[in-house]
């Protein structure tokens, strides 16, 4: 126990940590995470087998990298506990240096001497030091004093607030993956959803796509309706980047995608020979229409978005997002089909219509009417505010440790036969030049008063 | 008049400014460096000038691309310079500094970089890609001033170690000292806006704060090997050569994090 506690009050240990810490999280970033295991399979081969047993697949997450975590915890909160006593004490009970021994061992030190007795030396050393925010705690022994001049105190605080943010960042890591929850719920207007976990419903009002003019999406907008005991209680339209918060619930605008059943689609059908020639048709995916003035009746049989011949050379859709609409149409004549083909929104050159019976007629496949999804994502993170905390008091820190470094002057006065040496002293714990030239300064003035 | 003719002015002004400093580092005639200063510092007002136009003229924050991002990391990177030279006087650092910011300047004009300013993608659109990016990119510019003097200390070391070296001006212990100060003010820059702002922002857009995305951990690598200069300094009492070498490691990390990631791993932060 006693040994374990020592290893766990060392530095050292910290810094071994860290390094072990940091080469983990490296590999974590070279070797793809959370794949299926096929993915690895096919990319690492045998070696798939030895990143699955050390969890090298899912890192972040495994047993042995949270242990890493905890270790390092473990390290931060036993040193800070071990030296945090001697720290209050030096800050609240300082000592007053009396041997001169003590002074003379500091790097930054100077002594001088003056004609005054002691009580004038001591009062103008003191005048000099308040007038630069020194707070002051002195003791008089016969013909000595002891002078203990400190500012900025707070400062050797900065690297504690930095661990304990630390900690609390951790601590609320750990509520965030247990007691959290992601889920992506995706809603058509009108839709209803229970919201899992929770007592309230959320519909979707409304959703739009907004674009910019060169066609680029600005955002994602959906109108969200909170209902708690069949009663709506508030709307909000969420948009990417402003999500609605209810109940420790927060819904994010995450994605959005198409509703492909029950397309309709727009064809313009043309005749080579006759220019003026032009009829505009809106057909559903499965019906059947007639084409006005002709003998002939047009179907839509299939749409696809994301249109990809696959290695067995059929039609499939690469993607659910509409980059390559191809729809397969058919023509007949009262009960024989005369042609049959795919025609393309993007590529209207490329139509392929096998046709059985001449025709004159060719077809565009101009617009297509689907309808879009909005894709929410349902968040749950009790460890959230923890984290804010935690971060707050890790600026804290560092704001302290590096911008408010704490500044102590020890000094000693001797009289002998009516006049005064002066020993001094300083200590500071951080940007020890510009300190130094504040001593310096302290010293001279003292030097130059008559 | 447009940004592209007053980005093509600041490249200009920078590259004089390294001629002056080349020019100071084989001569040692100080004016020389004093008027490198001057035109590194006006190419840095002219810079300023160009970020607020392409701001203006995109309507959104000057760093949502490659183009735009590396124009402002040589910004960020001057400005620290300036700051830097200001305080601790490192006029021998300017001429390799300057090749820094040249070789940023120079890979965001290169043909490769799209620069036309694109209209912002729906994730982008908050106030908090000014935050994030811009603290982010400060805070490492600070760390690649100190690149630049921890290599400076390796090399005035050796040269001090075989009795060649400088008793006054910027010595290896000088050169030390400034790595420490500037790594001291990049890190809680660093860790504000590349930290503490990217999981706000996260949480904001993504619905969580902190998701492993490689960016995300690269980050977190770079903020682990400061924080290791940082103890094994000021616990351990490292000095000199080994500092140096965990700088050095660090900024490689940092420009790891900002380009290596976007081209050789993927993930959530894909813009830029």
């Amino acid at each position: 126990m006693k040994y374990l506690l020592k290893l766990f009050n060392s530095v050292k240990l910290a810094i071994v940590l860290l390094i072990i810490i940091t080469s983990a999280s490296l590999i974590g970033t070279l070797i793809p995470q959370q794949r299926s295991p096929s993915e690895y399979v096919a990319q690492f081969g045998q070696l798939a087998n030895l990143l699955n047993r050390f969890q090298i697949t899912n890192l972040y997450h495994s047993l042995w990298f949270l242990s890493l975590l905890f270790l390092l915890a473990l390290n931060i909160l036993i040193c800070t506990l071990t030296r945090f006593p001697a720290k209050l004490r030096k800050a609240f009970q300082p000592k007053l240096i009396k041997d001169k021994k003590n002074i003379i061992v500091l790097k930054i030190k100077d002594s001088l001497g003056k004609n005054w007795g002691l009580v004038k030396t001591k009062e103008e050393l003191k005048k000099e030091l308040s007038s630069r925010h020194y707070r002051l705690k002195e003791e008089v022994e016969e013909n000595k004093a002891f002078l203990l001049a400190r500012k900025k105190t707070l400062g050797l605080f900065g690297a504690d607030f930095v661990h304990l943010g630390l900690l609390i960042i951790l601590a609320g890591g750990i509520i965030s993956g247990f007691g959290g929850f992601r889920k992506n719920l995706t809603l058509s207007e009108g839709d209803i959803l229970d919201i899992p976990n929770a007592e309230f419903k959320l519909r979707l009002d409304k959703f739009e796509t907004e674009y910019y003019p060169d066609g680029n999406v600005r955002d994602w907008k959906s109108t969200l309706t909170v209902i708690e005991n069949e009663k709506p209680i508030l709307s909000k339209t969420i948009e990417v980047n402003h999500p609605l918060s209810y109940r420790g619930f927060v819904f994010y605008q995450s994605s959005y995608g198409w509703n492909w059943t029950n397309t309709s689609v727009g064809i313009w059908v043309k005749k080579r020979k006759d220019p003026s020639f032009l009829r505009k048709i809106d057909i559903t995916v499965g019906e059947r229409v007639s084409l006005e003035g002709e003998n002939i009746q047009i179907s839509v049989i299939h749409f696809i978005p994301d249109f990809i011949l696959n290695e067995k050379n059929e039609a499939a859709t690469r993607s659910l997002q509409p980059n390559n609409p191809a729809a397969f149409i058919e023509g007949w004549q009262e009960e024989e089909k005369i042609f049959s083909g795919w025609i393309f929104a993007k590529f209207p050159d490329f139509a392929r219509i096998h046709s059985e019976k001449e025709t004159d007629l060719s077809f565009e496949l101009k617009n297509f009417n689907a309808s879009q999804y909005t894709g929410i994502e349902a968040a749950k993170d009790p460890g959230v505010n923890i984290i804010w905390l935690g971060c707050t008091l890790l600026m804290i820190g560092l704001a302290f440790a590096f911008y408010w470094p704490s500044r102590e002057i020890k000094i000693i006065l001797e009289e002998t036969q009516g006049k005064t040496g002066v020993i001094a002293g300083g200590i500071a714990s951080k940007n020890r030049e510009d300190f130094q030239s504040e001593f310096d300064k302290i010293m001279t003035s003292l030097r130059r008063l008559r | 008049m447009n940004e592209s003719i007053l980005f093509l002015t600041t490249f200009i002004l920078y590259i004089i400014s390294a001629f002056f400093y080349f020019s100071f580092l084989f001569s040692k005639k100080e004016n020389l460096a004093r008027i490198g200063f001057k035109f590194a510092f006006s190419g840095l007002l002219i810079h300023t000038a160009a970020l607020i136009w392409r701001t203006v003229e995109s309507g959104h924050a000057p760093f949502t691309n490659m183009y735009e991002s590396l124009s402002f990391f040589a910004w960020s990177s001057i400005l620290a310079y300036v700051i830097i030279e200001f305080k601790y006087k490192i006029r021998k650092a300017g001429p390799y500094f300057m090749l820094i910011v040249i070789a940023l300047m120079a890979l965001a004009s290169s043909p490769l970089m799209p620069k036309e300013a694109t209209p912002l993608v729906p994730a982008l659109q908050s106030y908090w890609l000014w935050l994030h990016v811009a603290v982010t990119l400060l805070g490492e510019a600070f760390f690649a001033v100190a690149f630049i003097t921890s290599i400076m200390y390796l090399v005035a070391d050796s040269k001090e170690k075989k009795g060649q070296g400088k008793k006054s001006g910027l010595t290896s212990e000088k050169l030390d000292s400034i790595s420490y100060r500037c790594i001291a003010i990049g890190f809680p820059l660093f860790t504000l806006g590349g930290l503490v702002f990217g999981m706000i922002w996260a949480y904001k857009a993504w619905g969580g704060y902190w998701s492993w995305d490689p960016k995300e951990v690269w980050s977190l690598i770079t903020w682990f090997v400061f924080a290791l200069y940082l103890h094994t300094r000021i616990v351990m009492g490292w000095k000199g050569r080994r500092s140096a070498y965990v700088a050095i490691i660090g900024f490689l990390a940092a420009l790891f994090t900002y380009f290596g990631v976007n081209y050789l791993l993927s993930g959530l932060h894909s813009y830029a």
